[in-house]
Formats: C-alpha cells, sequence, structure tokens
C-alpha cells in the first residue's frame, strides 16, 4: 500500500502532521535535520492521536542531581494526553519502556512528495 | 516461658525502648544538662489528641512493675516481649519523641540529645542484651553534625540503622546525601518512623482514628521523595525500611510511582529505573499495624508487590496497637513465613547476624 502525503515543503523541519495509509492514521514526522518519519498516528497508552502532540526534545540520563541537558531537539515525539514520549529515531521506541515501539512505516521523497508504504 | 508452639525466628523491627530525662542527664555535657536541670527544658510536642486508648499510646500491660512508663524497663521487656515471644533479635527504635531531626529549632541541642541517647542506648540496652540492635539517632538538620555523630556512633557492631523522622521535612534532598553516603560507609540502614505529624496536607486531623489512618500516606511521600530525588541511584547499596507505616499501600504506590514515571520521566533523569524496581531492590516495609487480612487477602498484596522480600515483620511493643507474633498474620507458607518473620530484615539490615543452626 502507497499513500501521498504532501509536498516535502508542507512539513516543515521539527513539525509533524497526520494523514492516512489506507485505514490506517499515521503521523509524518519531519527532524530538524530534515528527515522524514512515519508512525501510526495512535498512542500505545490510551490510543491519542499523536499528531496532536509536539516533536520535542528529550533530558539526558545523568548521575547528578539537578543536572538538565536538553538532547534530541525534535526527535521525540510526546503524546498530547498524557505526554509519553517515543523517540522517532529508534524505530519508536517509547523512551519509558523501550521495548514497547510504534508501529513505523516507510517513507521516501518523490519527485519532492512524501510517500509512505505499508 | 517462651512460647514453644513455633519454632520460628522472629526479627523484631520495630521495638520502642524509651527514656527519661533523669535517665538522660548523665549522659549529657553542659550546657545542655543545665538547661534541663536547671530551666526544666522540655521539647516541643504537638500532637492535640487525648490518647483514646486505655494507656495513652502504650499497651496498659506494659507498665514496668514499678509503675514506670511502658518501655523504660530492660528486665520487664526481656519478660513480656523477648522470652515470652522467643525473639532471636530486636531492632530498637526509640522513642526520644519527637526525635532530634524533628525539633523545628536549637539543632545543637538536638545534636547534643541524640549523642546522650546513643550513649544511653549502647550501655543500657545494646550491651546488656545479646538480642536487641539499635539505631543511631541524630540531629539531621545539619547533616555534617549528623554524620560525626555517624562516624562516632555508627561503627559499633550492635547500630545496625540510622533512625530519620518522618514528619514535615522530606529526606530525598541532596542536603541530606552525605547522611547516606555514611550509612553505606557504615553499613548502616536507614530506617523512617512517623513522627508528628504524619501528613504534610490539611494540618491535623480532628481526631485521632483520622491521624493513626492515614500515617501510610506519610510513608508514601517519603518513599516517593527519595525514590524521585535519585537517592538509591546516588547510594546503590542503600537499604531502607519504612517502620510502622504497614504495607498494604505499597502496591498502590509502586503503580502509581511507575505510571508517573512512564509520563514525566524527563524531569528527573537521574533516575534509571522504573520507580517499582528501585522499591523492590531498596525499600522494605514492616507489618505494623497490620489490618487483620485473610490468607488469600495477605497474598493478594504480595502478589501486587512482585516480591516476597520486601515486609518484615513488627510488634511496635510496648505501644497500644501491638501486633502479637503469633496473632497478627494469617497462616502462611512456610518459606514465606521465614522471609517474613526473619530473613527479609536479616537482609535489610547488612549487620545483622547470618543464621546458625538448623534453619537455612
Amino acid at each position: 500500500m502507497r499513500e501521498v502525503v504532501c509536498h516535502k515543503e508542507d512539513i516543515h523541519p521539527g513539525k509533524m502532521r497526520s494523514a492516512t495509509l489506507g485505514k490506517i492514521p499515521v503521523v509524518v514526522c519531519r527532524t530538524k535535520d530534515g528527515e522524514f518519519y512515519a508512525f501510526a498516528n495512535r498512542c500505545l497508552h490510551q490510543g491519542a492521536p499523536l499528531s496532536e502532540g509536539v516533536l520535542c526534545g528529550d533530558t539526558k540520563r545523568t548521575d547528578i542531581h539537578g543536572n538538565y541537558e536538553y538532547i534530541k531537539d525534535g526527535e521525540i515525539l510526546r503524546c498530547p494526553w498524557h505526554a509519553l514520549e517515543y523517540d522517532i529515531k529508534n524505530d519508536g521506541a517509547m523512551l519509558a519502556e523501550p521495548d514497547k515501539k510504534l508501529r513505523s512505516f516507510q517513507v521516501t521523497i518523490e519527485d519532492d512528495q512524501v510517500v509512505v508504504y505499508k | 516461658m517462651p512460647k514453644r508452639q513455633k519454632q520460628r525466628r522472629i526479627i523484631d523491627t520495630d521495638i520502642h525502648e524509651r527514656v527519661t530525662y533523669s535517665d538522660l542527664l548523665p549522659y549529657l555535657d553542659n550546657p545542655w544538662r543545665r538547661y534541663i536541670e536547671d530551666n526544666h527544658w522540655v521539647q516541643e510536642k504537638h500532637m492535640p489528641y487525648t490518647q483514646p486508648t486505655v494507656a495513652g499510646v502504650d499497651r496498659a500491660d506494659a507498665v514496668t512493675p514499678d509503675g514506670g512508663a511502658a518501655g523504660t524497663d530492660l528486665r520487664f521487656m526481656q519478660e513480656q516481649l523477648l522470652d515470652a515471644e522467643g525473639h532471636e533479635y530486636g531492632i530498637l527504635s526509640g522513642a526520644l519523641d519527637p526525635s532530634p531531626s524533628s525539633m523545628h529549632g536549637w539543632y545543637e541541642m538536638g545534636a547534643a540529645l541524640a549523642s546522650a541517647y546513643n550513649d544511653w542506648q549502647i550501655e543500657n540496652w545494646l550491651e546488656k542484651d545479646s538480642r536487641l540492635y539499635g539505631s543511631v539517632h541524630i540531629a539531621a538538620q545539619d547533616p555534617q553534625q549528623a554524620v560525626r555523630e555517624i562516624e562516632r556512633v555508627g561503627p559499633h557492631p550492635k547500630m545496625v540503622q540510622i533512625l530519620l523522622p518522618i514528619d514535615t521535612r522530606s529526606w530525598g534532598d541532596p542536603y541530606y546525601h552525605p547522611i547516606y553516603e555514611a550509612a553505606e560507609r557504615h553499613n548502616l540502614s536507614i530506617g523512617m518512623h512517623h513522627n508528628e505529624p504524619p501528613t504534610h496536607f490539611g494540618g491535623w486531623p480532628r481526631y485521632f482514628i483520622e491521624w493513626h489512618t492515614m500515617l501510610p500516606t506519610a510513608h508514601m511521600i517519603e518513599v516517593s521523595n527519595m525514590v524521585f530525588n535519585g537517592v538509591f541511584d546516588k547510594f546503590p547499596g542503600l537499604h531502607l525500611i519504612m517502620i510502622e507505616g504497614g504495607f498494604t499501600h505499597v502496591p498502590h504506590l509502586m503503580k502509581k510511582m511507575d505510571q508517573q514515571y512512564k509520563e514525566l520521566r524527563h524531569e528527573i533523569p537521574w533516575v534509571k529505573r522504573m520507580p517499582s524496581r528501585i522499591i523492590q531492590d531498596h525499600v522494605r516495609f514492616t507489618t505494623q499495624p497490620v489490618e487483620e487480612l485473610s490468607q488469600r487477602e495477605f497474598m493478594q498484596f504480595v502478589d501486587q508487590m512482585g516480591s516476597e522480600d520486601m515486609i518484615c515483620f513488627a510488634t511496635d511493643y510496648p505501644h497500644w496497637d501491638y501486633d502479637s507474633p503469633l496473632q497478627a498474620l494469617p497462616k502462611l507458607d512456610a518459606a514465606l513465613e521465614e522471609k517474613i518473620y526473619s530473613e527479609n530484615a536479616r537482609a535489610a539490615y547488612p549487620k545483622l547476624p547470618r543464621p546458625t543452626g538448623g534453619a537455612k
């Protein structure tokens, strides 16, 4: 199955948009380095539409209490409801429980169009 | 006479010995001693309730033979508790109430009282009964001073824990981390026992029954605070024993903390494991005051905690809500009974002797 989502410039780096692949709701994310990623647009927790959330960063694991270092800016898809986080460059793995992953889909750019495949 | 019907090892994780000011005076230096002798100084107390039990907060039958307050007479404690129930070991958790660490001012006096109390405890209890092990009292408001006291008495072979009160202060803040560092250094566990007040919100409830019912909420606040402030990530060898809060609140706390961690973990990047796992590895909960539970109900809590290693038996002798080693808990399978009545506590207190003889 194949679905043309939009022109690639319709999704700016660090932004995302919802689409459908057949009957499957998907979210297409563009990281700040310009890469595209697509996942099922449904949080593994309670099914919220992830495209209504935000692409943000993570705080780096540390041994020092009170030490914050912001990393992976624009690479973390955060759910609009309970704020669960998915690492879009790590196969959609949930940050808190990395063995849980969003269903991902292949994305290609064809003639400047964003195309999602199943 | 010891009760022979069960050859059960009992390590009692909450026994309250009690000091009077006159007993403590010989162990206090001046000027501290003079403040009590000349100025009749007494520690602040806040609890507004006239105690609605038969003998205040004590078992009415624990008044000593000469009419003294419960917990002031080692010989009577031996007769009524240690010999009668056949204790292997008991951990003294103090009754210096409020404890030095919950004094809301004059921390120097708190530190002096703590030192005097430790010396009194060692001389009159720990060195007079091989079964009794003790708690280092400190005035933690000044962590450096507290660490000096831990260095002074912590190496005593019968001191097994550092006692911190559950009061208006939570203990996860890095300000107190030198105390945990000292605990690890001396192989001491951290014991927490509620004091005044046990709840942070709403102030004092109107009735004692409310105060006593809600004790576990204060224990939950401390466990949550210490886990989320990364105490156990920073001190991987630390043991925490939550005393007199029971355990039936623990499954809820573990589940709730895990869910919050999944959603809000970015706020605490120094916490690297699921909270429930941290609690399973580091925190132990004493049984008393236990609710009346059937075996099935008891096992439901154990199952939800995901571990048989987290619950330790306690009597809270000589207090009114004492739990009998033979009567308080439902019948459990033998292996679990051994863990709850002795081996979980033995693992939680690394300085306790390992078992000898027939039982494993």
